[in-house]
């Protein structure tokens, strides 16, 4: 299972946006969602079935049927079969943060609704097998996994409950911050070190056309 | 095409941001039978419909004019051109050319709109002006409050489109899965040919 998922250019979603802070689509963003969602309920049940679900991610995103079924699946957390308009939403949100690379953000600004989705069983704790079962939906590699039951699981039952969860959503919106600042300094030490280049060509250039004209004018 | 600026006896009416005279709103819902022939350039008609609070073009165009924060990815800024800006004055000339249309039908006048019918040329000028005649007759104001809080064309355009892609391949899984004479079979095959009827009449539309 690929890991990094891309939506189609050029599709509907491709255009939507999050807003970078709060990992939430605009009003405007939601009355548009929502327009396209009854477009393809077409059973005018305010849902959406399997099929359609499947034919509409197989269309808008790279992943396989395998992927989207679990997706559907975690999704479907009434087990009617069909999946609303709320559980539409919170999806595309997802796929929003993913496209956007806002996964560490994503999971910080909404760890409780993130949380319920991952507790499959409904018993208030993750294991480790459901997160990696949806390390494809949050980008989350094998090592940081590894991590995260190391050093958050404080309890010691080899599962995270929601404290533990939060503490560790808190570390890895720390962690991205943190390299945020990093990429930003060194792209300002390169902009710095073109500059002095630019600067020092400048100066050989000055230099060597005056030392022509005295030469110049010696003769 | 005569450039004669159209001098409006129009009241203030709140927004002063672009000049009142030239929105196109004006000319539907405060011109009276009194007024001069008009003969507003067709290129202000687009232009200037940015007015605060309203106005479909502006709509457009805020939509694809909002930058995403992102860089790299396009998303709203790749509306965001001139040319895109051509289309769009496009879109709004074809949004008035539906709403004569639409106020055409709407009127009670038959003979005075047969008149009217008759005498239309091809400029949108001449259109305007029989549409003007009925405009006191037509509820223009319930007409533009719902322009308002509809979404862009060129936007629904673009969801048909995918809708219409994803339903004909949920078709095919249909007709496999549950048969050809499945109920929901049929009531998804209907859907689609709607959708398709939908965006024929459009483009219809559009053309003419």
């Amino acid at each position: 299972m690929s890991a990094t998922m891309k939506l189609k250019q050029g599709s509907f979603l491709w255009y939507l946006y999050l807003d970078k802070l709060y990992c939430l689509l605009s009003v405007r963003n939601v009355k548009a969602l929502l327009e396209y969602f009854h477009l393809l309920d077409v059973h005018h049940n305010n849902t959406l079935n399997d099929v359609l679900f499947y034919h509409f991610l197989h269309h808008v995103t790279s992943w396989n049927r395998t992927q989207i079924m679990i997706v559907f699946n975690m999704l479907d957390w009434n087990a009617m079969g069909e999946i609303g308009f709320d559980q539409f939403y919170m999806l595309v949100c997802i796929l929003l943060a993913q496209q956007n690379h806002l996964e560490e953000q994503f999971i910080f600004r909404h760890s409780r609704p993130v949380f319920e989705l991952l507790d499959l069983d409904g018993e208030l704790r993750i294991g480790a097998e459901n997160f990696h079962m949806y390390n494809f939906l949050f980008n989350i590699k094998k090592q940081d996994l590894r991590e995260l039951y190391h050093d958050f699981d404080i309890t010691g039952d080899r599962r995270l409950n929601y404290k533990e969860f939060k503490l560790f959503t808190i570390f890895t919106m720390d962690k991205y911050q943190e390299r945020q600042k990093a990429e930003k300094d060194k792209d300002k030490g390169k902009k710095d070190l073109l500059k002095k280049k630019r600067l020092h060509h400048v100066n050989v250039s000055l230099k060597q056309f005056l030392g022509i004209n005295v030469s110049e004018s010696r003769l | 095409m005569e450039e004669k600026p159209f001098k409006a006896s129009l009241g203030s009416h709140g927004s002063d941001k672009s000049s009142p005279d030239n929105d196109i709103r004006n000319l539907w819902t405060r011109a009276t039978l009194s007024q001069p022939k008009l003969n507003v350039p067709r290129s202000s008609v687009g232009e200037n419909s940015d007015m605060e609070g309203g106005g479909i073009g502006r709509k457009s165009r805020r939509w694809y004019n909002q930058k995403a924060g992102r860089d790299s990815d396009g998303g709203w800024e790749e509306w965001d051109d001139g040319e895109d800006k051509g289309s769009f004055k496009q879109e709004d000339l074809n949004e008035s050319s539906l709403l004569e249309l639409e106020l055409r039908r709407a009127s009670s006048l038959g003979s005075r709109l047969g008149e009217d019918v008759d005498s239309v040329t091809d400029t949108e000028m001449s259109s305007s002006e029989s549409s003007l005649s009925i405009s006191k007759h037509t509820p223009h104001r319930a007409y533009w409050m719902e322009q308002q809080n509809r979404l862009p064309l060129p936007l629904m355009e673009l969801m048909e489109n995918e809708a219409l892609e994803i339903l004909t391949k949920a078709l095919r899984s249909y007709r496999s899965g549950i048969g050809r004479d499945h109920f929901l079979t049929k009531q998804l095959q209907r859907y689609i040919e709607g959708l398709k009827r939908r965006q024929s009449k459009r483009l219809h539309l559009l053309v003419h």
